[in-house]
């Protein structure tokens, strides 16, 4: 999360978090007192927002295609973005998400002043979450973990350790399958 | 006495005036060396295993006897996942799903002839650079960086051990130098002997489904024939099989693609009743899958490559019949 926080994290390990959190609730939560322990560390007047901040970003990534909608009363708000599947950039988009969900200062009155410290533009009030792909049904997790297996076998030795060490990986998140559009080749 | 003295003396200042970075020979050495150690030696290691926001604890136990090599990696976390190579089959423990998933083992030291070694060729994919590190697990290690020269392919970096050439650390870098996957050894024992014991699973199996898979076959039906057309470059097709892949109902072609280092699995079996579904990725750990439907098969390229590169291999399979000649053809192993 710290990485993330910093803009360090790889795109496609923000859409895993991203995609972890809308089944963790603790890390959920955490997200979202880390969000606000940063802000009000960087927020010179100390403005904190309000409690109800972290539990919106839990919900809206609980909604999946819900959003948060940041209670910035100057700021007029988007409608909500759905999130369309199939979902060829996902990984840019929670990406681009996240980084809203950093930029927005909620429940502050002042979104103006969060603005003009962040650099962010103030009017961006609408935060969404996208949910991309789709976890693996057991039928796809086996078959997965099975392809990983067989392949595990014809790898070098360093290789075959790396596949099936990924193979044994308890979440079941890490294996995320996302339906892509294909262009006619 | 004398002689031994000026012999020891020669080697204390050939260690002294070994360059902090050695040449790619130096480097090609290393590599063989860790490839080697990785496949013969006893050893017995805890090693963390890291990727994106996940990481676990895992053991690793390798035993070899008769030159035929064991071994078992065991999931410490949660799960308690385990695969166990025995000197015939691969079982695959999975306590989580109830189901142990159980293949013929391969003939891997056949496969291993078949690959590259550290030479020309994969000097014209990588990059190797050697250097002296810090310390690990309290013994001295050389690091070796393998990047490569194109966007095909992750990089790699390795910590040696100075005496066994083990890896005590690795990652997988991506093209943008960012980590994908890591492995840390926190213990690791090299031992002259492991007991056959000691690769005995954890898991009780009551209850549990068993998926065996078949025997391998070799392609005999209509339609078996299956190539890839553009494979990246320096990926070459290095083996095929028919074979029933644990937990896949149905035989499945398989196809071995490697560039010396890392290896890519293309798995075409039939497609389901359903008809074609759409396009599929998945990313697991620092592997990367992508499934698709051609000529009425579904078409899946495994690989611990970046997406882009099993999606370009995938969407370029096709029946052999479909085109006069596969731009790559397999060495029989």
């Amino acid at each position: 999360m710290s990485a993330l926080l910093d803009g360090e994290l790889p795109k496609g390990e923000v859409d895993l978090l991203v995609r972890r959190m809308a089944r963790d609730a603790e890390l959920k939560r955490a997200f979202g007192n880390y969000i606000l322990a940063g802000e009000s560390l960087r927020a010179p007047g100390g403005v904190m927002a309000s409690q109800g901040f972290a539990a919106r970003v839990s919900a809206a990534i609980d909604a999946g295609e819900g959003v948060v909608g940041a209670a910035a009363p100057a700021a007029p708000a988007r409608a909500p973005v759905r999130w369309r599947r199939p979902l060829a950039a996902t990984a840019v988009a929670a990406s681009a998400a996240l980084a809203a969900v950093l930029l927005v200062r909620p429940d502050s009155g002042d979104s103006q002043q969060f603005a003009e410290r962040s650099g962010a533009p103030a009017t961006v009030p609408v935060v969404a979450l996208p949910v991309g792909g789709a976890s693996p049904t057991p039928a796809q997790n086996q078959r997965l973990a099975g392809y990983l297996v067989t392949h595990g076998q014809y790898a070098t030795p360093m290789g075959r350790r790396n596949a099936w060490s990924n193979a044994l990986a308890a979440d079941p998140g890490i294996a995320r399958v996302i339906p892509e559009p294909v262009e006619a080749r | 006495m004398r002689r031994g003295f000026a012999a020891v003396a020669c080697t204390l200042v050939a260690f002294a005036t070994l360059p902090a970075h050695a040449g790619a020979d130096d480097a090609s050495a290393w590599l063989r060396r860790m490839t080697e150690s990785l496949a013969s030696l006893n050893y017995d290691g805890l090693f963390t295993h890291s990727s994106g926001a996940q990481s676990e604890t895992m053991r690793i136990i390798h035993r070899v006897e008769d030159g035929r090599s064991m071994e078992r990696l065991v999931s410490l976390d949660g799960s308690g996942r385990e695969i166990v190579r025995t000197p015939e089959e691969v079982h695959f423990y999975m306590p989580d799903r109830r189901v142990v998933l159980v293949e013929p083992r391969s003939d891997d030291g056949s496969l291993l002839r078949a690959l590259p070694s550290p030479g020309p060729k994969l000097d014209a994919l990588y990059t190797l650079d050697l250097r002296r590190g810090t310390r690990l697990l309290g013994r001295e290690v050389r690091v070796l960086d393998i990047k490569p020269r194109d966007a095909y392919r992750y990089g790699y970096r390795l910590w040696l051990d100075e005496q066994s050439a083990m890896p005590l650390r690795s990652e997988v870098v991506d093209g943008e130098g960012r980590t994908v996957e890591a492995i840390h050894f926190t213990r690791l024992d090299v031992r002259d002997r492991i007991g056959a014991g000691e690769l005995e699973p954890a898991v009780d199996t009551a209850g549990f489904q068993w998926v065996r898979s078949g025997k391998r076959t070799e392609p005999r039906v209509a339609g078996s024939g299956w190539q890839v057309r553009r494979a990246p470059p320096g990926f070459r097709l290095v083996a095929r099989r028919v074979q029933v892949v644990p937990g896949v109902p149905v035989p499945v072609q398989h196809l071995i693609f490697s560039d010396g280092f890392a290896s890519v699995s293309v798995f075409i079996e039939p497609g389901s009743a359903k008809g074609p579904g759409p396009p599929e990725s998945a990313t697991i750990g620092s592997a990367n899958a992508f499934s698709t439907q051609v000529g009425g098969h579904m078409v899946t390229a495994v690989g611990e490559v970046p997406a882009a590169t099993v999606r370009d291999i995938a969407l370029s399979v096709a029946p052999l019949e479909a085109t006069a000649a596969p731009a790559t053809e397999p060495k029989d192993p």
